[in-house]
């Protein structure tokens, strides 16, 4: 079946490749590979309009040099830092073990499912204002709940705070999407061949032994895409942040991908260039993060 | 084979066609919007670019307010006032949130300026001067028309830009509010002066917060000032205008013993219970309610543009036209210097974007609105005090206008005057907001939302601020 396409072959069928590809690279070209050049050189330069006209000044690697001393970079970067080794591993927990519960139709699976998914159906900036509700100190369901119950201590200006807005934030998002992963690993489970269980149960295994053994492994791959989905999706996590608190307060809850929008166009620096550089150099670290994550689980499904 | 694929694709190109011949035309023909398009607030997409028609001129214009329905009416008044005076003008009006709108300009105009609008929001920001967005005024206004103090504002000649590059409709003191049945219940006795001295004032504060009431409605949900304003207000008392304005826009050092007297004090009343337990969250709309309605704060410091929001209609967030709340003098600062002074400004004006096609016309509409009957329109619908001068037996607009514009004359008369009583006699000390963005940000981030919620201290909030000093 492994047939390969002739020189000749090709050339007569150029033109229909051109056809069908030909847009879809267009487009590609258009609106990912030459944003993505631009950027890199914007991130060299200094964009600025100056008496009217758009000034482009190079610089170097200035706006590098001028990022490692930027302390609300790095805020931003711990922030999201912290986010993204948190949150994937809060959301496949979660997700493997609500799509195991599906799988194995515990009462109401039906509802389950789709009670489990519907966050992901919600905006983002929805999300964000009814958790900004949900954590008001004074009259938020959280504080009415624990106040309720005689927990009053607990009750906590949880936007306000230097400690708990960030673990806020995660939640939120990691209430909000972890459908999308239970979704993926339940789709995994459903491609584990049914022969296969059954011999692990012929042969003596119990449930978890079965878990364990045999479906976790194979369902490895499922979740190694589910792992770098995720870590992607917190590295450059923006609407909840700027929805539920704006990257405050004092840059508590500041992401790279929310400063990259101030310093671009919601502060009144108006260059371009220095949130550029803080793109690319963020690409490259996700880049590198995805590269790892890949490489170090791959190596544990070899099995 | 190849055949096969020809076809597909022929297929796929005339389904294609199909689709797109059923789909809505990308530019409407025959719908100009000539008075009012409005824009949710918090949304930031630009809107569609309306397109002229019949050889009409058409002036686009942004503004803020889209929550405020009186100064939207004054200003749609104006508008079909003035094409109706010049019927080959279209002016297309947009209402915007502040943030959004903001957002909106820096992006169209750092993309080069496509689809930006003529007239425009403007507040005081000097990069959009600096980078030649903003088209000087100076010699296109009729200034003798304004109060003096409107050319002080949004002009930056230490910055090099010595022209006129803002327009401004409003006059803004800086009031402090109190809720006379809340005193009342606690037993606070309002001074014959009307002003409470420094440490009474603090003592005001922890009587609130002891009976379970906030010292100010004031919250930072989504302005970057509020948090601000106690700061702000013992600064001004305590060094008086020129001083405080130095300090304001990042021109001076904030180590010194005056400035941190006024951050010491802010942050002692704010220990004593100043702020609302949703002091982080609350929005602006949200505190004028906590104030006026819901009633859980002794008082609100708050500008003269409390009445674009407090003055609406109850069922869209306004207050009681019966409730009258009291004013008072800022609290006297020991060894102030301007303890008998009130701090005063400006607020959202208009400029017109540089990128524009049609400045002519932009500034004939800018000085159209100049008239003195629109300055007493703005003051008569809005509550606000207005930049343009006026004769009150003259210009003031008679009932049928008001009417019309859904204004009940004599509704607020109480509002004016416990103001003429408080505050009328007082010296206005001006101080207008310009700051470079650095100082701005740091700003916000020690005085709007640092220092207010215990999250740095006075000397910390110095170091921001000083680190970012304009230059």
């Amino acid at each position: 079946m492994n047939r390969k396409v002739s020189r000749n072959q090709f050339k007569t069928r150029w033109l229909p490749i051109l056809l069908f590809v030909g847009p879809v690279m267009l487009y590609y070209i258009g609106f990912m590979i030459y944003p993505f050049l631009a950027t890199f050189y914007y991130s060299f330069n200094t964009i600025a309009p100056i008496k009217g006209e758009l000034t482009v000044t190079f610089v170097g690697l200035k706006n590098y040099i001028d990022l490692l001393g930027d302390p609300i970079f790095i805020q931003s970067v711990k922030n999201t830092l912290i986010w993204s080794i948190v949150g994937p591993v809060m959301e496949i927990l979660t997700a493997l073990t609500l799509a195991f519960l599906i799988y194995f139709k515990v009462p109401l699976h039906r509802f389950y499912r789709t009670a489990w998914f519907t966050p992901l159906l919600v905006s983002g900036v929805i999300v964000g204002l009814v958790f900004r509700w949900i954590f008001n100190y004074e009259w938020g369901l959280l504080n009415v709940s624990l106040r309720a119950v005689g927990l009053d201590d607990w009750a906590l200006n949880w936007l306000g705070r230097r400690d708990t807005p960030l673990m806020v934030v995660i939640f939120v998002h990691y209430w909000a999407t972890f459908g999308y992963s239970m979704v993926l690993l339940l789709a995994g489970l459903s491609a584990v061949p049914e022969e296969l269980l059954d011999a692990a149960r012929v042969d003596g295994a119990n449930r978890f032994q079965v878990i364990l053994k045999i479906m976790i492994p194979i369902l490895w791959p499922t979740m190694i895409t589910v792992l770098v989905l995720s870590f992607i999706g917190k590295m450059r996590a923006f609407h909840i942040v700027w929805a539920l608190t704006g990257g405050g307060p004092l840059h508590f809850t500041e992401t790279v991908a929310t400063y990259v929008q101030k310093r671009a166009f919601g502060w009144n620096t108006l260059d371009l260039g220095y949130p550029s550089a803080m793109s690319v150099l963020w690409f490259g670290v996700v880049m590198i993060g995805v590269g790892l994550i890949n490489r170090w689980l791959k190596r544990q499904v070899e099995y | 084979m190849i055949k096969k694929m020809y076809s597909l694709f022929a297929v796929m190109l005339v389904i294609a066609v199909i689709l797109s011949a059923c789909g809505t035309p990308a530019t409407p023909e025959t719908v100009i919007q000539t008075v009012e398009v409005e824009v949710p607030v918090e949304v930031t997409a630009a809107p569609e670019q309306p397109q002229a028609q019949d050889g009409k001129e058409l002036i686009v214009w942004w503004s803020h307010w889209a929550n405020e329905p009186a100064k939207k009416a004054m200003v749609e008044k104006v508008v079909a006032d003035y094409e109706a005076e010049h019927p080959n003008v279209d002016i297309v009006l947009t209402w915007w949130d502040k943030n959004p709108l903001k957002d909106a300009i820096r992006s169209t105009m750092t993309a080069g300026g496509e689809g930006a609008p003529d007239l425009v929001y403007f507040e005081n920001e000097v990069e959009w001067v600096e980078a030649g967005w903003m088209v000087d005024l100076a010699d296109a206004l009729p200034w003798e028309n304004f109060d003096p103090m409107a050319k002080l504002d949004g002009t930056y000649p230490d910055q090099g830009f010595p022209g006129n590059y803002k327009f401004n409709i409003s006059k803004v003191t800086n009031m402090l509010f109190y809720n006379k049945d809340i005193f009342a219940e606690l037993g606070i006795e309002v001074p014959a002066n009307d002003q409470f001295t420094q440490s009474e004032f603090l003592d005001v504060v922890q009587t609130c917060s002891d009976a379970g009431y906030a010292g100010v409605a004031d919250a930072i949900g989504n302005r970057p000032y509020p948090g601000v304003w106690p700061v702000q207000y013992a600064l001004f008392s305590l060094v008086g205008p020129q001083e405080f304005n130095l300090f304001n826009s990042g021109k001076k050092a904030w180590d010194t013993p005056e400035a941190k007297a006024a951050l010491e004090y802010s942050v002692s009343l704010r220990d004593a219970g100043l702020w609302p337990a949703s002091f982080s969250t609350m929005t602006i709309d949200e505190f004028h309610v906590y104030f006026h309605t819901q009633r859980k704060a002794c008082m609100f410091y708050i500008p003269t543009w409390y009445t674009g929001r407090g003055f609406k209609a109850e069922k869209d967030g306004g207050q009681d036209p019966n409730w009258q709340f009291g004013m008072l003098r800022y609290p006297a600062m020991d060894n102030g210097v301007a303890n008998n002074m009130l701090w005063a400004g400006t607020e959202s004006g208009f400029g017109i974007l540089s990128t524009s096609k049609h400045v002519e016309t932009s500034q004939d509409i800018l000085a159209y609105l100049a008239q003195p009957k629109y300055g007493a329109l703005w003051t008569a619908v809005t509550n606000s005090p207005s930049m343009i001068k006026y004769d009150a037996s003259k210009d003031w607009p008679d009932n049928d206008t008001l009417t019309a514009l859904n204004i009940t004359p004599g509704q607020w008369d109480w509002y004016w005057n416990e103001y003429d009583r408080v505050y009328g006699g007082m010296e206005l000390g001006i101080a207008p907001t310009a700051r470079c963005g650095d100082f701005d940000a740091a700003v916000v981030s020690a005085l709007n939302e640092g220092l207010p919620q215990g999250l740095v201290t006075v000397d910390e909030a110095v170091a921001m601020l000083d680190a970012a000093l304009c230059k």
